[in-house]
């Protein structure tokens, strides 16, 4: 039987398509309302979930099994599909399957009176059959292939609510901007290659302990390689869509920074190896990844859009997993990944639930929420403890890891860098929870109930999810819990996280008449609010010069190259037009311009004589005394 | 016989138009391009894959005297391209407005079009292909010049002399290959024995990548092909940029690559070099457009750039890309082409800064919408559509041979992105003028050409084996060169064309 779910698993990816399918009647067909579409997905998406867990049951403690599909057969290159089903990966799956199908109920509630049910349920679909077949895959053409897929349903999922200019200037910039990373990830897949023969991770691997290539190419295709993850991840300086990206509706948002945007750093993950081959590349990721994780904790402490704060701190965590593929820790990657998308995704869903309610996501128009809804706020508080780095959660053993690891090889800036994001990272969680329930109640907030049960629900199997993290991953023995000590490192994190939340309840869990931004400076509130002023980059690093580079082209187009083109065109016009007043018909005209010519070419010919004519004048002695 | 059948049946077609009233020409022109379609499906199942030479060949004694002799024959790019054609000619006469004028004149004129065209691509003789080529201006200019829309005499006349001069250069590079080579006729066989030193490969390769060039076209040669697209209606449209493009890149495959390879070799760099400058700069140009139209026929000058790419490599790989990029281009161009036309009908504007929220489910083109999502983003090389897997094996081959070009090519592709989002945000997404949102209904037939067009898309794209598989015989047969072998500079092409030999 077992062997059965596992022959078939790439049927998985290919559930969701079927939803698709199924979803197109009530796209163009309205005679009844769009429902039957969403609940036929969630049919699809609930047969995907359980084919998964049959197939990681199969494959527990076994060996992982592989098969190829011929894809594309073009003279000397041969593409084909590398499924590969390990428990990691159908691990993977599960968690994307499982949250897809929590997101799916949760927008049936969120989503109520839309009637744009069809598209957001096979666009959904879309996101799940790209992300299950990447995870499946072991190539690296085809996790670009789906990265391109869902960057086009990163902007179509964007754009849902396309009749608001907000919305369509934010699918846009997710659109180009993730298209940038893909393109400069392209350019790595191509190059790479001619170089290694393969595109297939495990195969790269091998490769790449060999140390195959050096140097400038090892780094310049790494760089090109790394492009690809920065701009998926979020990471600076390619990190403002994904706050553009929160104008989609919240299930999206929810289904893309817990699963769609690990995704992205999975692809990171498995070409670890490829980095590790210039430690140029290795370097830069940890730089970016640092700077990311710094930039976007600070960022999200001085946002008052309960989105926006979430969405930097996405951007924070996956700084941290960028600084631990820098540094080879790839188990700890995966640690992470996983841990950090359950945690997120119960956050975001209980932050959905309170906008849904109370029509803000204005931090400073939300308050004293904590008795009128404690099943949303318990929910936030384990999304918070599974995020930050506290035992027994997720996040802290990952953290421990690559703590320990980094202290071991002696990196001690990011060993640091990584206490002080943890710290920054609780504090604006803390921030986030005192503005919204805590203190007193204000207009927005006076009157707020718990939403409808296909809300609640999925935010608390989320919650639930996030605190059951640590045991499932134990006992799935995918990731390496050898021992469950605190240790030192551990104890260090604890104090940075307390310190967080500590400081976090101070400054804002108290009631005062100052905020604590009354005592900063205001270039520096201005920088954090502003997104370190990214815009401006953006504007003149990107679109200014686009923008110029085409208005001169288009100058040129028609002045110069058609200009000279319909110069030609009009000389011959014009210089017949005008000649034909030299035939008046009168006989004089005629005789006086050939008499005229008959000069002018008697000149012409006997130019090369007159200077002689001179000379022989002269030399005759005409002209002599 | 086969393939006279496969000129001769849309003769009939225009033909029999005479003899059905005006009221029944739509159908009949339906028909006339119907059958050859379907001809061409046979053509397909009969054709054998593993055969590298010409199929169901045909000749017959024509003027002996001049060389010129009724010979045909097809391989897999013939193929491919005649199918494309026919294809094309179908959609094409199907996305005719049902209401157009003289429409027994219109439709037989489009079939006589498809007719010369195939001609062309089947022809087997270089006078031949040149009278076929030569011939389907005067169908067009007719085309465009009754049937068009504003400014159409101007760019009837404009195109008219461009393809004028490049006939003209064609035809000097032809009579160079005969007289210097030593051949008996015109016929591709003959033309193919020739020894013609390195010296005069590039010199008669020249006038052939102009003549071609204005063809397919190249900056700064294009201009003519704006104006021209822009005037045309959409089925004339369709016709041109699907099809007629592609007689460019065709000749240069078929008179450049194959018959003068080692000139080939020294010209390639320069052609990668202006395929690259011709996808940035026309790219650049389409971000900035206004009309709708006029940024869809900028979008298909800066992509026949990888088609000129692929092929200026010269490897296998990059062929089939070059190939099959060739189909995808006209699948791509054709639904684009149709959907701005019915935007055109329903809303009456093509200006980027009218239209708006056409995305709309209840008042808006939600169809038409949905159907322009899917051909900008094909356009746009997201993978699973058509031009994806076309332009990534051009790509792939152009990267060993010219890195810096290819690298050139995929910013092409983001800019492509770039103006593409411009259109569809402005014209899907945004908020419909509920005052101007009296749209009539689109009807089935408007959608049917969108909807095989899509499907064509979307399979080629999952499958692309189903596409590159029919021309790898013929690249086979055509690659035998290693561009950048001779490592030719400018100075030394200028010493070539200056008479120093030694070289």
């Amino acid at each position: 039987m077992a062997e059965i779910y596992l022959q078939s698993g790439w049927l998985i990816p290919l559930y969701p398509l079927l939803g698709i399918l199924l979803t197109v009647p009530w796209m163009s067909l309205r005679r009844t309302g769009p429902r039957p579409a969403g609940y036929l997905n969630l049919l699809t998406t609930l047969v995907a979930l359980v084919h998964t867990v049959l197939c990681l049951q199969a494959v527990w403690g076994e060996h992982p099994v592989r098969w190829t599909v011929d894809w594309m057969q073009v003279a000397d290159l041969s593409i084909s599909l590398p499924f590969e089903l390990s428990t990691l990966n159908l691990a993977a799956v599960a968690v994307v399957t499982v949250l897809n199908f929590l997101v799916q109920i949760y927008a049936i509630g969120y989503l109520e009176m839309d009637w744009g049910w069809a598209r957001l349920y096979c666009l959904l679909a879309l996101f799940e059959a790209g992300m299950t077949a990447l995870l499946l895959c072991d190539s690296l053409f085809f996790s670009y292939m789906m990265l391109e897929i869902l960057t086009l349903g990163t902007y179509l999922i964007v754009g849902f609510w396309f009749n608001q200019p907000l919305v369509v200037t934010g699918a846009r910039d997710a659109f180009l901007t993730k298209r940038v990373g893909d393109l400069i990830l392209l350019m790595g897949v191509i190059a790479l290659y001619p170089l290694a023969g393969t595109w297939n991770y495990a195969e790269l691997a091998t490769w790449a302990s060999q140390n195959p290539i050096g140097g400038t190419t090892a780094t310049l295709v790494g760089l090109a390689l790394l492009a690809g993850p920065i701009s998926k991840c979020a990471q600076f300086p390619l990190h403002l869509w994904l706050d553009s990206a929160m104008e989609g509706p919240l299930p999206t948002t929810i289904l893309r920074n817990s699963v769609v945007i690990p995704v992205g750093a999975w692809v990171l993950i498995k070409l670890t190896p490829v980095f590790a081959l210039s430690p140029v590349v290795d370097g830069v990721a940890v730089a970016i990844g640092t700077i990311s994780a710094i930039g976007a904790a600070l960022i999200s402490i001085a946002q008052v859009d309960v989105k926006r704060v979430l969405s930097y701190l996405t951007t924070a965590f996956m700084g941290l997993v960028f600084i631990a593929v820098g540094t080879s820790q790839v188990g700890v990657a995966y640690f992470l990944l996983m841990s950090f998308s359950v945690a997120i995704a119960a956050l975001i869903a209980s932050t959905g639930s309170i906008i849904l309610t109370c029509i803000t996501q204005d931090l400073t128009q939300l308050g004293g929420l904590w008795s009128r809804r404690p099943v949303t706020a318990l929910s936030f508080i384990f999304g918070t403890l599974g995020l930050v780095g506290l035992p027994p959660f997720g996040v802290f053993w990952a953290m421990r890891f690559l703590e320990t690891s980094l202290w071991y090889e002696g990196q001690v800036l990011p060993f640091a860098i990584v206490l002080a994001i943890n710290g920054l990272c609780a504090f604006s969680l803390v921030r986030m929870f005192c503005l919204i329930f805590l203190g007193k109640p204000q207009v927005m907030s006076s009157r707020a109930p718990e939403p409808i049960w296909t809300v609640v629900i999925p935010m608390v199997a989320m919650a639930a999810l996030t605190l059951h993290i640590p045991v499932m991953l134990q006992t799935l023995k995918l990731l390496p819990i050898m021992q469950t000590a605190i240790g030192e490192t551990g104890l260090l994190l604890i104090w940075s996280s307390g310190l967080g939340l500590g400081l976090g309840i101070v400054f804002y869990g108290i009631q005062r008449e100052k905020l604590p931004a009354d005592y900063m400076p205001q270039w520096c509130i201005n920088l954090l609010s502003d997104d370190f002023y990214t815009t401006g980059l953006y504007q003149n690093l990107f679109i200014w010069p686009v923008a110029t580079t085409a208005k001169g082209f288009n100058w040129i187009e028609r002045y110069v190259i058609d200009g000279v083109v319909n110069l030609v065109g009009v000389l011959p016009l014009l210089s017949g037009e005008t000649l034909k007043y030299v035939n008046p018909g009168r006989s004089q005209v005629y005789v006086f311009t050939i008499a005229i010519c008959v000069v002018l070419l008697g000149l012409f010919m006997s130019w090369s004589y007159l200077p002689h004519l001179g000379q022989n004048l002269f030399s005759r002695g005409l002209f002599s005394r | 016989m086969m393939l006279t059948l496969l000129m001769g049946l849309p003769l009939l077609g225009a033909l029999a138009l005479l003899l059905f009233p005006p009221a029944k020409a739509k159908l009949v022109a339906l028909w006339g391009a119907g059958i050859p379609l379907l001809w061409t499906l046979w053509l397909f199942s009969q054709f054998d894959i593993s055969n590298s030479q010409f199929q169901w060949s045909e000749a017959g004694a024509w003027l002996p005297v001049l060389g010129l002799n009724y010979e045909l024959g097809m391989d897999g790019l013939g193929l491919l391209m005649v199918a494309l054609n026919t294809l094309l000619t179908w959609i094409a006469i199907y996305s005719a407005r049902s209401e157009i004028e003289r429409p027994r004149l219109f439709y037989s004129l489009m079939l006589i079009t498809s007719s010369v065209i195939s001609g062309s691509f089947i022809a087997q003789n270089f006078l031949l292909f040149f009278l076929f080529y030569e011939a389907c201006l005067i169908p067009l200019y007719l085309l465009i010049n009754i049937w068009g829309g504003e400014k159409r005499s101007y760019a009837a006349t404009k195109f008219l002399i461009y393809t004028a001069i490049s006939g003209a250069l064609i035809l000097i590079s032809g009579f160079g290959l005969l007289w210097l080579g030593g051949a008996e006729d015109f016929s591709y066989a003959a033309l193919a024995d020739n020894s013609l030193s390195l010296k005069w490969q590039v010199l008669l390769l020249v006038p052939l990548a102009i003549g071609f060039g204005i063809k397919v076209p190249m900056v700064p040669l294009h201009t003519w092909l704006p104006d021209t697209y822009v005037a045309a209606s959409t089925p004339v449209a369709i016709l041109l940029g699907g099809v007629l493009a592609k007689l460019g890149t065709y000749g240069l495959l078929r008179f450049g690559l194959s018959l003068l390879p080692d000139g080939w070799a020294v010209v390639a760099p320069w052609i990668a070099t202006w395929a690259a400058i011709t996808i940035i700069y026309c790219a650049f140009l389409a971000i900035v457009q206004q009309d709708l139209k006029r940024m869809v026929a900028y979008s298909s000058v800066s992509h026949m750039g990888y088609v000129l790419l692929g092929s200026a490599a010269g490897n296998n790989l990059s062929l089939s890309g070059c190939i099959a990029q060739m189909m995808a281009h006209g699948l791509v161009l054709a639904i684009l082409f149709h959907l701005v036309g019915v935007i055109e009908a329903k809303v009456g504007s093509r200006d980027l800064d009218q239209l708006n929220g056409l995305m709309n489910p209840v008042r808006g083109l939600p169809f038409v919408s949905a159907m322009l999502v899917l051909g900008a983003m094909a356009s746009a090389g997201i993978p699973g559509l058509v031009n994806f897997a076309a332009e990534f094996a051009v790509f792939q081959g152009s990267y060993r041979v010219f890195p810096l070009q290819t690298l050139v090519g995929i910013v092409g592709t983001g800019l492509t992105a770039v103006y593409f989002v411009i259109l569809l945000n402005r014209t899907c997404f945004g908020r419909l003028d509920s005052k101007r949102a009296y749209f009539p209904k689109v009807s089935f037939n408007e959608k049917a050409p969108a909807l095989v067009l899509a499907v064509l898309i979307v399979v080629l794209g999952v499958q692309p084996n189903w596409l590159m598989r029919w021309s790898e015989p013929t690249e086979v047969k055509t690659v035998v060169i290693v561009p950048g072998e001779h490592n030719v500079s400018l100075r030394d092409i200028g010493g070539l064309l200056l008479g120093d030999s030694s070289l």
